[in-house]
């Protein structure tokens, strides 16, 4: 049981690019937070309390939270913790932002997720966050693990190319719509998909998502703050994260066990019955265009083995009953440390209504997911009213 | 924002070595002597649900139950394979520091008598010539140094055998 109700009053983001040259990461990160603070009006003071993270060696600086939590965020003499949980990272921050306001520690607090990974080898990031002498050795990046999921996903329920490349057409060119989105394509092709190089089969280049620099931040505030804040904030109706073994594994690597589990208890607290109907939009954590489609299913958004026919009959289209990532998703935009809290800005984006050009009419109820190497799920649910 | 020219870029280069020394743990450090002496691959068996662990691991995660030297069980250098890719894409090699040369087969298979998988390289580049199913054997190095890649460089397909053969 929480004691407050608990409501995102303030988002920043900054314009996802390939590489920020012009700014050093506090800079960047500054962007972010002054953007939630004008948003949400409010002063550096009044936040209480700030969460802060990355994954620390994409940039090879280990004390982000030290320098980046004070100089780019209002952190002097406030409590400033920091949370790295890889590609959670963004939702494992948004989700810590709720347990310290809905417990009623503080009032209002400032989460930011940022990464500026161009600025180190990608490859040497990403193995840091695998057994050295188990995992490493044979590791080639995220990808291989990644393309081992998707061949399986499509030998077990005849999954094609081509509704996976309807994914990546759809999220670009949605993401055209999105003034942050790095990869914008607004005239995006399935043959454009289809023509690029595979490079790890079964993934095709451009069913996989790019390498973003850039930073997110999100202010929350209890039921008795928001009211002296803004009359049009996104409250949250549900929280809850699955973690997973090890190693990748230990256990089938597709199917996302952890989303089944997650999504079945977060719709439980949430009083969601049929996700299609009882949710308006929904951002969720593709770094494939394949993983969209398995995700669906994992999420209960249709039976296993569906996500392509759920694709094909347009349901996750813009024009659909469920939208999926009308943000572009993780495809089109993908600053890790930021990622999965992007997708919560976006899903209170559109529960605020100030979605522009890519707002879903009516939206009443969103869900925000986040995912990573660790195969762990972590799911929001909010909505335009408090839960009842 | 303009584009400066590498000219006018402000640089400063230097290197850093970054050692680490990392203490494996008891099973793990019986696996690769029994690897380097005696070309087996062990993993390790919780006392309480039987579940077989591969890579061998001090703890069950359903249990949370201690396994130790004495939970080592043999796995046949053989599996059946769940998964595939051929990966054609320049990743550095944790181990050179190089680029690893590509493309390269990889695959995800259980070892005969495991309950977790291994991923590791195979020796085919071509995915139309691999299916799931297939049965994997692994490939040792002639001279075996107590290290997983170096002592078993990749799995190779079995061509003539299917998983209930």
């Amino acid at each position: 049981m929480t004691k407050h109700q608990t409501a995102i009053v303030g988002i920043g983001q900054t314009k996802f690019r390939s590489k920020r040259r012009d700014v050093n990461i506090p800079e960047m990160i500054y962007e972010a937070v002054r953007m939630a603070l004008d948003d949400a009006q409010l002063e550096p003071k009044d936040i209480d309390a700030i969460l802060i993270g990355n994954m620390d060696h994409f940039e090879g600086i280990n004390f982000s939270e030290m320098w980046t939590g004070i100089d780019a965020a209002p952190g002097y003499l406030k409590p400033v913790v920091k949370v790295a949980t890889g590609g959670t990272t963004g939702s494992s921050l948004a989700i810590c932002g709720y347990h310290n306001v809905a417990s009623g520690i503080y009032d209002k607090v400032l989460v930011i997720g940022w990464e500026k990974l161009n600025e180190g080898g990608a490859t040497t990031g990403i193995i840091t966050a695998f057994d050295p002498v188990w995992e490493r050795p044979s590791l080639a990046g995220a990808l291989g693990p990644l393309a081992l999921m998707a061949g399986m996903y499509s030998a077990k329920y005849g999954i094609t190319p081509e509704q996976a490349a309807k994914v990546t057409v759809k999220n670009r060119s949605n993401a055209a719509n999105n003034p942050f989105a790095h990869l914008q394509m607004p005239d995006i092709t399935i043959d454009y998909v289809m023509s690029s190089q595979v490079i790890s089969y079964p993934l095709r280049l451009h069913d996989c998502c790019p390498q973003s620099e850039g930073a997110c931040a999100l202010i929350y505030a209890n039921e008795t703050e928001v009211k002296k804040i803004t009359d049009n904030p996104a409250w949250f109706h549900a929280v809850e994260t699955a973690h997973y073994y090890t190693f990748g594994t230990d256990d089938k690597m597709y199917d996302l066990p952890t989303a089944t589990i997650a999504s079945k208890k977060a719709y439980k607290k949430a009083g969601i019955k049929d996700p299609i109907n009882d949710l308006d939009v929904a951002e969720i954590y593709e770094p494939t265009s394949w993983s969209e489609l398995s995700w669906t299913e994992a999420l209960g958004f249709c039976k296993p083995g569906e996500g392509g026919k759920l694709l094909d009959e347009g349901i996750t289209q813009m024009s659909g009953e469920l939208p999926v990532n009308p943000s572009g998703g993780v495809l089109s935009t993908n600053p890790i440390g930021a990622t999965a809290m992007v997708r919560v800005a976006e899903a209170a984006t559109q529960i605020m209504d100030r979605g522009e050009k890519r707002q879903v009419p009516d939206v009443e109820r969103a869900l925000a997911m986040g995912f990573g190497g660790s195969l762990w799920t972590e799911l929001m649910i909010l909505g335009k009213e408090p839960m009842r | 924002m303009s584009r400066k020219k590498k000219g006018d870029i402000f640089e400063i280069k230097w290197k850093t070595n970054l050692p680490y020394r990392w203490s494996i743990g008891k099973l793990a450090v019986k696996f690769f002597e029994e690897l380097k002496e005696n070309k087996k691959i062990l993993g390790s068996k919780c006392p309480k649900c039987k579940k077989v662990h591969f890579p061998p691991r001090a703890v069950c995660a359903e249990c949370l139950v201690k396994m130790t030297l004495d939970d080592m069980v043999e796995l046949p250098p053989r599996g059946t394979l769940e998964g595939f890719t051929v990966v054609n894409y320049p990743f550095t090699d944790p181990s050179t520091g190089g680029i690893r040369p590509f493309p390269y087969g990889y695959a995800i298979f259980k070892l005969d008598g495991a309950d977790t998988y291994t991923m590791h390289f195979v020796n085919e580049t071509d995915a139309s010539k691999m299916k799931i199913g297939q049965r994997v054997e692994a490939v040792f190095n002639d001279e075996l140094v107590g290290d997983l890649v170096a002592d078993i460089p990749y799995f190779r397909i079995v061509e003539d055998e299917k998983e209930g053969d």
